[in-house]
């Protein structure tokens, strides 16, 4: 061989002899330490964790992006809302009743614009500052400014600026006009340590940034730590005014774990303490035979309905929605897809509620009922478009089953499925909304307002997406929505939802029953249909 | 050619394989013919969800209570359709450009090139699965979106095979003669680097199924109902591991589909190999 | 001299192929039909709040000059904030990009393990049974596809068994961690519940990574075997008389893996892919989950900021794999 090319073979061959030895090496540490390490954890990793104060890890299905309770306001959130802060007023058991939380009493005016709240004087911040009505002014200012999570509620009614403090332990709230539902909706402004919020501000952000991490509340818990897509944990507050039982929880972690199996498995082996109480049927079965987890069962004022775009054509002929509603199997949804674990609920408002007309009936599947109705539209009719959203089966299920069922009266129609916040921008455009989305409705305060008046109010466009315009729905809500008169309000509530109904303006199919999955040492779960078993204020832990 | 088809009828593995895809391409074929309930494509009768297999359903059913067996046959119509068609259409493109970019060899074919490595840059899947989700899903963007993934790969070995085949004494020869280029390239390149290619196409269908399937898995597929292999096996997940047979079925036809094409493709290579070049695999 | 001119042109094309593929996330993330502004202004937006936040994006630009915007932000290190996390998307690219590492690094050791050791013994005892029946796997293995192979695995180790976790990371919060990488860490602090945990985690994972990536290596190293075996080396030692033992473990297998590693960028690819569906499954924090959740939110900043991390970890393992293709056969191939 030349030289040159005999010194570079050498040299090739020195590489791979040097190569393999250090593969070798490599090898050979690998095998060692990974022997050394499984011994270790072997006759290591089987010690218990002395438990000498308890926990709780609740396993929640989304994470939990941002913890600032001003923006925050779907379900999910309630486990910050209800937990690390508090409200001048709560909602607690089902049905749900409204107490005194940082507030002690209120006054309205005569008018009803003007309302007094006077709060208690041994409330606390986690940091040891005093809760006063200067913090509740600038919590109410702060949900106005962002314009995000519960601020609808008050943007009408309150005017920035118009609330004031005249002493620390007294708020008063000037309304723009009066409304029957602000006092329902007060649970829902949480307030924060102005202090402590206004000294992180950067650029007038209203520390928005700094609240999505942090936390600055009141609230029964303390936060410890906080991950993104991972949860948050939190510490009891020893100092909280409403005292604490036997056998609190010193401990909140609320674990972001998407998987349902996961869940389900993780709480029967005892890794998790709560869940979500909408699981599917099966897996609600497989919890009950576990022994060391039990089920509480409640009726919810969570339903669910396939909004219909009222504005779309052919949506827009009431002949077509009242096809619609004919042409779905509610008694084969309900009992062979979701296997009878739900309630069907044919209004807009929860079975649960006043509000709804005595002699209301809804629509049941009729074939024949929903032709007649279709013949009454004119022209060929397009393909319909449903949009369900990702990893919610029920949704899924609905339009698929939906979809074969309109197929049998000859409608043609299309299934997409999205994430839900790509299915939640869709909606906030009546052009780019699909034809019938299938979604849940929640309480977030209670009153039919919360449900029949927001979803079809013509002044909550914007907020719900139905685009359903009526100036007689909107005349009676607009009283409904001023009057002081019980009565008057509960027959106002009833005639919109004969409106509504008579109008097919949406396919109203169940209210959820909550089946919440705890670990069975978990005592004192106050279950509101507003909290939805998230608030574990009063719960305590056996050892 | 006859001692190619003698060495691929000794290769097991191979003949194996080919038995897999002639299964499948019958099946596909006969499906409204060989499934027992093919209505169930559309039709659903949710009273008889979730039903383990049984005498009336041999492979148990869905959620929406249709029989599994029937939609898994169905659903091999759609694979194949869509691998074929993806893989076609990249072919064809990929391959068009390839060729024209390693005869001439000049800056532009550089260019295009680099433009296929951009496109090599990231994980195929990702852009796949990008295209759909912004196109919506529906079978001609499912095509869509492969072909556009895979060109490039047709792109870059095409090319490199025509570099090197370009390099020959007939290639020169027929220039020289005056023979017009595209005869050049259709005519005498392309037969030559058709066996590569071949092999690569049997393996490049495999893989294509499986793209296929993760779309569907991922929920950017044909939309429901169409009975797609991977979007039920993403239905299955809820009811897992109960549902076991719901799970198992279109599994294994996704692997069964890709091992066929595996393994005929391996095939191809070792006998082509030997063929062309005796030597080394 | 050599490594300097690969080292360059690497660098030549790595700007101009960075900047094709940003251009072409760019134009499919604007071409899309939802308005990011309504995403991020969130539900009960006003109108005129979407049109604040559009502004502050920066979306009511024309296409050109976002896009130069977009380049301009990036050359100082900013990818811009992800609409879903609402945190810098360089924050959420460190923080995942450790988790998808281990998961790969535990899944490479794994497929070496498998791999090699069975390529070698198809190469070794070519055209037997053994070498047949290994190839088969190693092509079921291919053909499997990697989510439904998760559930099974999934069913028989974490559901019947019990002995493995179903899915994610950790249990729950990971202790403030020094690197970001979970093994390091529990040997750097002594935590043994620490490590055993992070390996209980990630064995599913890694293993239905590993499998296409075995199959891979089975095959390069059974050619690297084969060519070793008729390499002149080797046929003037096997003449030499030197028993087949050593010359087996002492060249053979030297030079085949030798070969093997130049096609370790052919791994690395088949690695990343696959653990964007591994990751989905398994509900693993890293890179892939992220990208995929990017995509199907329309969270398109963070698509590309992800497309540029990975682009540019292509680039950087593949001018590795070629210096060391250098290194190892000066005399240089294609």
């Amino acid at each position: 061989m030349p030289g040159r090319l005999r010194r570079a073979a050498k040299w090739r061959i020195n590489w791979l002899k040097w190569f393999g030895d250090m593969m070798e090496a490599i090898c050979k540490t690998i095998v060692k330490s990974a022997l050394f390490f499984i011994l270790a954890v072997m006759f290591g990793g089987s010690v218990a964790q002395a438990q000498t104060e308890s926990r709780f890890v609740y396993a929640n299905t989304s994470s939990f992006e941002s913890l600032d309770p001003h923006t925050n306001f779907d379900v999910p959130s309630a486990a910050v809302r209800f937990n690390l802060y508090d409200g001048l007023y709560r909602w607690v058991d089902n049905p749900p009743q409204m107490i005194p939380w940082l507030a002690e009493s209120y006054t309205v005016s005569e008018d009803g614009l003007v309302y007094t709240f006077k709060l208690r004087h041994d409330a606390k911040f986690h940091d040891g500052t005093a809760v006063t009505a200067a913090d509740v002014v600038y919590s109410i200012e702060r949900i106005i400014a962002l314009g995000k999570g519960a601020a609808s509620n008050y943007i009408d009614i309150v005017p920035p600026g118009t609330t004031t403090a005249p002493d620390a332990h007294t708020v008063v709230f000037h309304l723009k006009t009066p409304s029957a539902i602000f006092l329902k909706t007060v649970p829902d402004i949480l307030i924060v340590n102005s202090a402590l919020v206004k000294s992180k501000e950067v650029n007038g952000d209203w520390s928005g940034t700094w609240l999505a991490r942090n936390e600055a509340g009141s609230g029964s818990y303390a936060l410890v730590r906080h991950e993104p897509s991972l949860g948050f944990s939190a510490r009891r507050f020893a100092d909280h005014f409403a005292g604490w039982g036997e056998n609190p929880i010193d401990e909140l972690e609320f674990r972001t774990v998407q998987d349902i199996n996961t869940r389900v498995l993780g709480l029967i082996r005892g890794d998790y303490h709560g869940t979500d109480g909408y699981l599917p049927f099966t897996q609600i079965q497989r919890l009950r035979q576990a022994a060391n987890v039990k089920i509480i069962e409640q009726e919810t004022m969570r339903i669910f309905l396939l909004s219909l775009n009222n504005a779309k054509p052919p949506l827009d002929n009431v002949h077509f929605r009242r096809a619609l509603s004919y042409a779905f199997d509610y008694d084969g949804f309900i009992n062979n897809i979701l296997n009878g674990s739900v309630t069907r609920n044919p209004g807009p408002n929860p079975n649960t509620i006043w509000g709804n007309p005595a002699d209301l009936q809804g629509y049941s599947y009729n074939l024949d009922k929903a032709r007649e109705e279709l013949s009454k539209v004119p022209g060929p009719i397009r393909p319909i478009t449903f949009e369900a959203s990702a990893g919610y089966s029920d949704t899924e299920q609905a339009s698929i089953f939906f979809q074969n069922a309109l197929r049998q009266i000859g409608i043609e129609s299309v299934v997409k499925v999205s994430p839900w916040p790509v299915v939640l921008s869709h909606l906030s455009s009546s052009d780019t909304r699909a034809d019938i989305v299938a979604h849940w409705r929640s309480a977030f305060y209670v009153d039919p307002n919360n449900w029949v008046g927001e979803m079809y109010g013509t002044r909550y466009q914007g907020k719900t997406s139905s685009y359903y315009s009526n100036p007689e729905f909107d005349r009676l809500l607009e009283r409904a929505l001023i009057s002081n008169d019980q009565e008057e309000r509960r027959k106002l509530y009833e005639e919109m939802t004969r409106i509504v109904i008579d109008d097919a303006a949406a396919i109203f199919v169940y209210s959820t029953r909550w089946n919440g999955p705890y670990a069975a040492n978990v005592e004192g779960i106050r279950f509101s249909p507003v909290s939805n078993g998230l608030d574990l204020r009063w719960a305590s832990m056996k050892h | 050619m006859r001692g190619l088809l003698r060495r691929l009828r000794r290769d097991r593995m191979a003949m194996l394989g080919l038995g897999l895809l002639t299964c499948l391409i019958l099946i596909a074929l006969l499906a409204p013919y060989i499934a027992p309930y093919p209505e169930d494509v559309w039709e659903f009768h949710v009273e008889l969800r979730l039903s383990p297999p049984s005498t009336d359903t041999l492979l148990g059913t869905d959620r929406m209570g249709g029989d599994i067996l029937s939609r898994v046959i169905f659903g091999a119509r759609l694979s194949l359709l869509l691998s074929g068609i993806s893989v076609g259409v990249a072919l064809v493109i990929g391959g068009s450009l390839g060729l024209v970019a390693g005869f001439y060899r000049n800056w532009i074919s550089d260019g295009l090139m680099r433009i296929a490595d951009v496109f090599l840059a990231v994980p195929q899947i990702l852009l796949a699965i990008a295209i759909v989700q912004i196109l919506g899903p529906a079978i001609e963007n499912v095509v869509l979106a492969l072909s556009l993934t895979y060109w490039p790969f047709w792109a870059r070995l095409v090319y490199a095979q025509t570099r090197s085949i370009s390099n020959e004494v007939f290639v020169e020869a027929a220039m020289a003669l005056g023979v017009p280029a595209w005869r050049v390239m259709l005519l005498h390149i392309l037969p030559n680097i058709a066996s590569p290619i071949i092999v690569r196409t049997s393996i490049g269908l495999g893989g294509t199924v499986l793209a296929v399937a993760t779309l569907g898995f991922l929920g950017l597929g044909a939309p429901p109902p169409t009975p797609e292999w991977g979007s039920m096996v993403a239905e299955s997940r809820a009811y897992f591991p109960d549902a076991w047979w719901y799970t198992l079925t279109p599994g294994l036809a996704i692997f069964l589909t890709v091992l066929g094409f595996n393994l005929v493709g391996d095939g191809l290579r070792d006998a082509l190999d030997v063929h062309m070049r005796r030597g080394v695999d | 001299m050599r490594w300097l001119s690969i080292i360059g042109n690497r660098l030549i094309w790595f700007f101009p192929t960075m900047l094709g593929l940003l251009l072409i996330v760019f134009v499919l993330s604007r071409v899309v039909p939802i308005d990011p502004a309504v995403l991020v202004a969130g539900e009960n937006a006003s109108a005129e709040q979407i049109e604040r936040v559009r502004g502050h994006l920066g979306l009511d630009q024309s296409l050109p000059r976002q896009f130069l915007t977009y380049l301009g932000d990036v050359s100082q290190g900013n990818f811009g904030t992800s609409v879903y996390t609402r945190q810098p998307i360089v924050t959420d690219l460190a923080i995942r990009f450790p988790a998808t590492l281990e998961l790969t690094f535990v899944a490479v050791i794994i497929a070496a393990l498998i791999g090699i050791p069975a390529g070698v013994l198809c190469g070794l005892h070519r055209n037997s049974w053994l070498d047949h029946f290994l190839r088969v796997i190693a092509a079921s293995s291919m053909a499997t596809a990697s989510f439904w192979l998760a559930m099974q695995l999934q069913m028989i180790f974490s559901v019947e068994l019990a002995w493995l976790p179903l899915s994610g990371r950790s249990a729950g919060f990971i202790p403030e961690t020094a690197t970001g990488f979970l093994f390091l860490d529990a040997v750097l602090a002594g935590d043994v519940r620490l490590f055993a945990s992070a390996l209980a985690h990630v064995i599913l994972p890694a293993l239905t990574l590993a499998l296409p990536a075995a199959a891979t290596l089975v095959r390069f190293t059974r050619n690297g075997v084969i060519a070793a075996l008729n390499s002149p080396s080797v046929s003037y030692q096997t003449a030499m008389g030197l028993p087949r033992r050593i010359i087996v473990w002492k060249y053979v297998l030297r030079l085949a893996l030798g070969a093997t590693v130049t096609q370790f960028g052919l791994v690395f690819g088949v690695l990343l892919a696959g653990a964007i569906v591994v990751e989905t499954v398994f509900d693993w924090p890293g890179l892939g989950s992220y990208a995929v959740r990017s995509i199907l939110s329309s969270d398109y900043n963070a698509v590309m900021g992800f497309t540029l991390w990975t682009g540019a970890l292509f680039v950087l393992v593949n001018l590795l794999v070629d210096l060391l293709q250098a290194a190892i056969d000066p005399r240089g191939s294609a």
